[in-house]
């Protein structure tokens, strides 16, 4: 008789797909996977005890290169929770182009990371290149206004580092009559593709309640049917002044978040319009006058939180009166939101972890910080 | 469990095909979409607006479009006009640095030992820098600013920590990568400039590449200047034929011609302004008695003689004044019925040995001439001076000649 | 489902789990300098519970009150007290602010049970504890190190760990 054995084969950590140096411990059965344990650490930077040894600005830089991929989502984050440490308020105008930058952010992070998962099916970088191209229009905006295409280190304790450069607003709107058709053209390039719904639908399912077991968030749990955003639930900054929708999915399974993103681009962009009607009247400046960069908050602790494109990040600062932080930690979405990899992918392909692991949508900066 | 959201609605997404289509002809329909942007991309994008077309940049060729916020690696701004660095060794830039890659050591006064607004050396990691940007954000003298440049890969690792000599740019250059930028901080980083420029002794400062020179300059300068307001007949002792092809006279008409030419624009990098010989903008006739008086001191020092190191031609409206006054007093007394005094008609000092025993010998001639009671002519006129007039020597000469006309009995003659 | 603030949540707690509760004493987070003004202790308004308690207080903030989103387990090193203190961060479903039990162990002998059996959630969460800071999860079903490989010795995120230089990398670095 023949005897089948399973077999411990390491997928990563060199690997094309596993976006980023990622390492699964997969025991197959054939083809089919019996277990799989997720090991990462290649990317352990360390980053939360170099900041105990920064000041609080001094960390602003450090924060970009947590989530690589977007910037300007940690930068708010962090400045978030140090601002409520301290007590700095933020002026109107900065609150508007804070959330105009985490927006485009956001619009970014999904076209590239659908362009992934796309290639991840194996659909070779179509999606892919046309994601990046819009891409391109946003990192050029962010070059102009903050310096940098990716690390921009922007944000600063009380706004922004500088304002908005002149030509940034009328690019914008260009930008935004551009972005229907961006999506509208991915939906028709893909959403009724019968290759990407036979490699999706069905395929790494999360069910609501496993979801929130596992403390998922983002568009993870969302595709779960669990319409948990943080923008509405615990709104910071101002976004309780903008009309814009939460997508759920109802089976969780790759498909719905596949779906989720795509709907949460064309919501990103109903805010940006609402911004861009609104920011004229916006009052104050860029930054709070008042507020001093080089901050020495109170003894105490705080936990500030965004909803990034990737899930709820989250900085626990513990002060104890001096100018460095006593405590900061970091409450990463990816990293979280790969304790279920193992369940997802138990039962299908090897083939299909990867899609699965791509419609997670992780960056191995914020899983191994 | 579903959360009460305001200004929104909860949306579950639609699966699924939103018609009913044959099965397979989803596909050809997405390949609809990469037909239009094939087809597309034969033209060149025409901007944001649009997602069809080509949106390559050919980079090298076409140069890469950088916006004027964009910062890659720091650099230290210098003056232009005076060669002195912004930097006053504050450590803000230090203290702020994320990676702290900044190191730089303040400069000390050399003689009393004491702290100057400059900086001794300046040293940056470009391999650890993040380009941040934090330094050129709190520099509160404008000196550190962040360059643009992206193409600093090198097999060298050791040249990637650069130190001051390769740090200095001019602000002509950051004015020109970052007008704006720069348009916002140019008055106070120039004001706070001056103030740093009064409390820096000597060369301290200036950028390294300029301090040799500058340093040579003024010491030329101040040879000049001690030599300006000639001695008694006496040779300027540091003539400062020592360094330099030119004399600082020679120097001057040669700027004068400059300036001449560029019609009053400054010279390109002029390190520093010329002092006084240059003070006068040119006129050919001014350009014409320097370059005489040029060629009378090659002629002096060929003769073997002591360099005059007195001012050409229009040396100083003062010294002219005077020269026009001795020749006014001269004529006056002449008019006046005394005895001629020889030698101030002949202004032209005798600033060389030789003129100089001319001159005597005119006093005396004319002493005789005066107590022989001839009106005599103005023959030491026909001397000419073969050396470059000297006002201060011919007013000299023609006060000695009015005491011998006073004095026309005196047996001891001026002399 | 109510929303609690973090007294009422204490009231709640003292009352249906007792002996959870404990005092919430305030803490020395550095070392307080020689000379010059002292800085406050912290205070903090969340519950401290008992450690061993932390497992029934967690399921009842899911069970009873709805707070079934684990969000953070965070650890501080308070050197100067000689304690770990964990945070567990919970929110609401339907949204609303944190609700944050904190329960403090010794330095010396840092265990805690672990919640990952009753709420998977927790998993890499005391698992990066374990790795950072050496505080063992009993009853953890797979608690190795996350970050560090295996045969790795220390804890590099203790306060007393050697900022520079140390067996792995020498003393020079």
């Amino acid at each position: 008789m023949l005897k089948t054995e399973e077999l411990q084969i390491n997928i990563g950590p060199q690997h094309p797909s596993t976006h980023g140096v990622f390492r699964m411990l997969v025991t197959v059965d054939g083809e089919t996977i019996m277990d799989l344990k997720p090991v990462f650490g290649y990317l352990h930077r360390n980053h939360e005890q170099i900041a105990e040894q920064n000041t609080y600005l001094q960390n602003m830089p450090y924060t970009d290169r947590l989530d690589y991929f977007n910037s300007m989502a940690n930068n708010h984050a962090y400045a978030l929770a140090v601002e409520k440490l301290v007590g700095i308020e933020v002026p109107e105008r900065a609150e508007y182009i804070r959330v105009l930058m985490v927006e485009l952010t956001r619009i970014l992070n999904h076209a590239g990371a659908l362009g992934f998962l796309i290639n991840d099916m194996g659909m070779w970088q179509t999606q892919l290149a046309f994601g990046m191209r819009e891409r391109e229009k946003i990192l050029d905006l962010f070059e102009s206004a903050s310096g940098a295409r990716l690390m921009c280190n922007y944000f600063r304790f009380g706004g922004v580092a500088r304002d908005l450069p002149a030509d940034f607003m009328p690019r914008l709107a260009d930008l935004l009559k551009a972005m229907p058709g961006f999506v509208d053209e991915m939906e028709r390039l893909l959403r009724d593709n019968e290759i990407l719904m036979q490699r999706s639908e069905g395929i790494g399912i999360l069910p609501r309640d496993l979801a929130l077991a596992y403390s998922v968030t983002g568009p993870v749990l969302r595709g779960s049917g669990v319409a948990y955003d943080v923008r509405k639930a615990e709104p910071y900054s101002i976004y309780d002044r903008f009309d814009f929708d939460v997508p759920v999915g109802s089976v969780g399974d790759v498909y719905d978040r596949f779906l989720v993103r795509v709907e949460e681009m064309r919501q990103s962009r109903r805010i940006i319009e609402q911004i861009v009607a609104q920011l004229p009247d916006a009052t104050g400046s860029h930054i709070n006058p008042k507020a001093r960069q080089n901050v020495k908050p109170p003894v105490g602790d705080v936990y500030g939180r965004v909803e990034s494109p990737k899930g709820e990040l989250g900085f626990y600062l513990v002060s104890d009166g001096s100018g460095k932080p006593y405590r900061y930690k970091v409450r990463a979405p990816s990293f979280i939101n790969l304790t279920p990899l193992g369940d997802m992918c138990r039962g299908y392909k090897v083939a299909d972890v990867v899609v699965i692991l791509g419609s997670i949508d992780i960056v191995m900066g914020e899983v191994d910080r | 469990m579903s959360i009460q959201i305001e200004r929104g609605a909860i949306v579950a997404v639609a699966r699924g095909s939103q018609r009913a289509r044959l099965p397979g002809m989803a596909m050809v329909d997405s390949m609809g979409v990469v037909w239009k942007h094939w087809v597309e991309s034969f033209r060149k994008n025409r901007g944001f607006s649009d997602i069809h077309g080509t949106f390559t940049q050919e980079y090298p060729e076409e140069p890469a479009k950088i916006p004027e916020a964009y910062r890659n690696m720091p650099v230290l701004l210098y003056d232009d006009e005076t060669g002195h660095e912004l930097c006053t060794s504050c450590y803000q830039c230090a203290r702020i640095c994320p990676p702290q890659v900044i190191h730089m050591t303040q400069a000390k006064d050399p003689v009393t030992g004491k702290a100057v607004p400059a900086v001794a050396e300046f040293v940056i990691e470009y391999d650890a820098c993040m380009s941040c940007g934090f330094c050129a954000e709190v520099c509160p003298f404008d000196s550190i600013k962040m360059d643009q440049v992206f193409e600093l890969s090198t097999d060298d690792r050791p040249s990637l920590t650069v130190f001051k000599h390769d740090l200095g740019r001019p602000i002509s250059y950051y004015a020109g990568i970052a007008p704006n930028l720069w348009a916002e901080a140019k008055e106070s980083a120039l004001k706070k400039l001056q103030n740093s420029i009064k409390r820096r002794p000597d060369v301290l400062g200036i950028a390294p590449h300029l301090t040799e020179k500058i340093a040579a300059r003024r010491r030329e300068l101040a040879a000049a200047a001690a030599a300006a307001p000639p001695p008694v007949a006496a040779p300027p002792a540091d003539a400062p034929a020592a360094a330099k092809k030119l004399t600082p006279e020679e120097k001057a008409a040669k700027l004068a011609a400059m300036r001449a030419g560029k019609g009053a624009t400054p010279a390109a990098p002029a390190v520093e302004a010329p002092a006084a010989p240059a003070a006068e903008p040119a006129s050919p006739a001014d350009e014409k008695a320097a370059k005489l008086a040029a060629i009378r001191a090659k002629n002096a020092a060929a003769k073997g003689d002591v360099a005059p190191a007195a001012p050409a031609a229009p040396a100083s409206p003062a010294d002219e004044k005077a020269a026009k006054l001795a020749a006014i007093r001269a004529k006056n007394a002449a008019a006046k019925g005394e005895v001629a005094p020889a030698a101030p008609v002949a202004p032209a000092a005798p600033a060389s040995p030789a003129d100089e025993k001319a001159a005597k010998l005119a006093a005396i001639r004319a002493k005789n001439a005066a107590a022989k009671g001839e009106v005599a002519p103005a023959a030491p006129a026909a001397e000419p001076p073969a050396a470059p007039l000297d006002e201060k020597a011919a007013r000299l000469a023609a006060i000695r000649a009015k005491n011998a006309a006073k004095q026309p009995d005196d047996a001891s003659g001026p002399e | 489902m109510p929303r609690l603030n973090a007294e009422e949540l204490r009231a709640r707690l003292s009352r249906d789990l007792p002996g959870a509760v404990l005092a919430n004493t305030p803490l020395q987070v550095s070392a307080p300098p020689a000379h010059g003004p002292q800085p406050a202790k912290l205070t903090s308004a969340d519950t401290l519970v008992d450690p061993t308690q932390i497992v029934a207080a967690a399921t009842y903030l899911r069970d009873t009150l709805g707070y079934a989103f684990l969000s953070d387990i965070a650890v501080v090193d308070y050197l100067v007290e000689d304690i770990f203190e964990l945070v567990y961060r919970f929110y609401n479903v339907e949204g609303g602010p944190a609700l944050a039990l904190k329960i403090r162990v010794p330095r010396d002998v840092p265990e805690v049970p672990s919640l990952t059996p009753a709420w998977p959630g927790a998993n890499f969460h005391e698992r990066e504890a374990f790795d950072l800071y050496g505080i063992t999860f009993i009853g953890h079903p797979f608690l190795r190190r996350i970050y560090m490989w295996d045969e790795f010795e220390g804890f590099p995120m203790r306060k007393d760990f050697p900022r520079q230089g140390d067996k792995y990398i020498g003393e020079d670095e």
